[in-house]
């Protein structure tokens, strides 16, 4: 199973003059869910872009199981770290959303008999085999991020960063992309997500890595760093919503009863509506 | 694309910046022309050694420099297409410092002129607004192409594909990608752009007024009438016999 280890990173894009990240040492390891989270601009994408090899560190290093990111092509490093970029129509290119899927698979050399028998399977867990043969232009903003993650899934990577997985998506949405992230953190896989949707993150990861102007501020329990009060300010964030009201309620491990929370909620503002 | 980084322009305070783009864009056509009608060796490097002196003076050198990464791509196919099509190396440098004299001189004009004073410059010229405001749009948004191009084909990478691996037809191939999602985003932010426009009532009253009219000052006529001098040196060079 793959492990990231980031020692001292420092990242400096061409010509600019400032670090985007300064002194970053972290290590992600075997089936941790984990949530990159920070005001815009705080580093997050560029984090996530050095952890699978899209960039290179300027000091420090990034290894993926011992081995420095320098010394692996993005495409090797993708084979076990797959990463969903946070606008899924930076990806399509194909006519079918089968064809999309295919992709990658082809990519990383597998048969065709694995590559129909994949597509099939992938697009059944990720309720997308209704639109196999549609343009994948034409599917709505969440089925988009679903096949974004779908084509990306498909070659089994050990590890998936997702960048931004709910910008732009209404509620419906975004619980159809939580039970999908969810389901791969119950199968044992390494999520992580990048966002600055604190109630998403909750529902989803144990540990959160805070970013603040480029450095980690927090890295821990993702409870135990969003109840610290001046550490959420200090990175603009908020506390999160489940967290709000296990404190009010007194009842705790909420976030296991999400969807069912949810529902209720749902039901009472329709009630208080009508 | 690190070429581009040439002709994006820069604020800075410098003489050159503050000129009025009508200026500007007369001196830089007289020397991109001087570049064309001259192959003597001499007067192309004084040229550019000129155009250095402007850069200089417009505090951008280094991003003139920054883009010398990406011409050596097309000296690369300028000595290439000579060597193959019965030209001399003597030819390809010559054609070369022609391509660096006519980027260095476009490179100046856009590194110091903004796109809205190129734009007002070609609307007091007489241009149709609708053809002024698409150059404009051209120029602005060569920066966020670049920022898109880069974000898919990261995206693209991540997906285990290996531009620089296969032949030349594989290449090309590889390249489809990477400009079909480019060329989606382009179209469709060209009509977000067009709707945006129509709700803001472009084009609604054909008298247009502006809020920073441009006006010839002392260090403009200055450099005209150094435009001036440069045509009248370069027909007496021709006159003389220098090719």
């Amino acid at each position: 199973m793959v492990e990231i280890a980031v020692e001292n990173l420092y990242f400096r894009y061409p010509e600019a003059l400032n670090y985007a990240l300064r002194n970053i040492s972290l290590r992600i390891g075997e089936g941790e869910s984990v949530a990159i989270l920070g005001e815009n601009g705080a580093g997050k994408t560029t984090l996530a872009k050095n952890l699978n090899g899209l960039l290179k560190p300027t000091e420090g290093s990034v290894k993926i199981d011992g081995v420095d990111t320098r010394n692996l092509s993005v495409a090797k490093i993708a084979r076990k770290i797959g990463f969903v970029n946070h606008n899924p129509e930076h990806q399509f290119f194909a006519e079918k959303v089968e064809d999309e899927v295919k992709f990658g698979l082809r990519n990383f050399g597998f048969s065709e008999e694995e590559v129909e028998k994949t597509v099939q399977e992938v697009l059944s867990v990720f309720g997308l085999d209704e639109y196999r043969y549609k343009n994948p232009f034409q599917l709505s903003g969440g089925e988009k991020k679903r096949l974004a993650i779908a084509s990306i899934m498909a070659w089994r990577p050990e590890a998936l960063i997702v960048d931004e997985p709910t910008i732009g998506m209404d509620y419906a949405q975004k619980l159809n992309i939580r039970k999908v992230l969810r389901s791969l953190v119950s199968e044992g896989r390494c999520v992580i997500v990048i966002t600055h949707d604190v109630d998403f993150a909750a529902s989803i990861c144990r540990r959160a890595i805070i970013l603040s102007r480029g450095e980690v501020i927090g890295d821990g329990g993702l409870r135990e760093l969003l109840s610290d009060e001046e550490l959420v300010e200090k990175a603009s964030l908020r506390k999160p919503f489940l967290l709000e009201l296990e404190e009010e309620t007194g009842i705790t491990g909420l976030e296991e009863d999400f969807d069912f929370i949810s529902s209720i909620l749902a039901e009472a503002f329709k009630k208080c509506r009508s | 694309m690190s070429f581009l980084r040439a002709f994006k322009y820069r604020r800075k305070e410098t003489v050159a910046h503050r000129l009025d783009p009508r200026s500007k864009f007369l001196l830089s056509i007289i020397l991109m022309a001087i570049s064309v009608v001259f192959t003597d060796i001499r007067v192309l490097l004084l040229l550019i050694a000129g155009q250095l002196i402007l850069l200089f003076l417009a505090k951008s050198l280094r991003e003139w420099a920054s883009s010398l990464r990406g011409l050596i791509f097309f000296f690369i196919i300028i000595f290439v297409t000579q060597l193959l099509f019965g030209g001399t190396f003597f030819t390809g440098v010559v054609l070369s410092l022609r391509l660096l004299a006519l980027s260095s001189s476009m490179s100046w004009f856009f590194l110091s002129s903004t796109p809205e004073d190129i734009g007002r410059a070609m609307s007091v010229a007489g241009f149709p607004i609708e053809l002024t405001f698409s150059f404009i749009m051209a120029i602005r948004f060569i920066p966020v192409i670049y920022d898109e191009f880069q974000s898919i084909y990261d995206t693209q990478r991540s997906r285990g594909l290996e531009l620089e691996k296969g032949g030349f037809r594989s290449k090309i191939r590889n390249l489809m990608p990477i400009l079909i999602p480019l060329l989606v985003g382009t179209i469709r932010r060209t009509y977000e752009i067009a709707d945006a426009m129509e709700v803001r009532a472009f084009g609604a009253s054909p008298k247009r007024t502006t809020y920073k009219p441009l006006r010839l000052r002392g260090g403009d006529y200055l450099v005209c009438t150094a435009s001036i001098i440069l045509v009248a040196a370069a027909a007496y060079l021709k006159l003389l016999g220098v090719e």
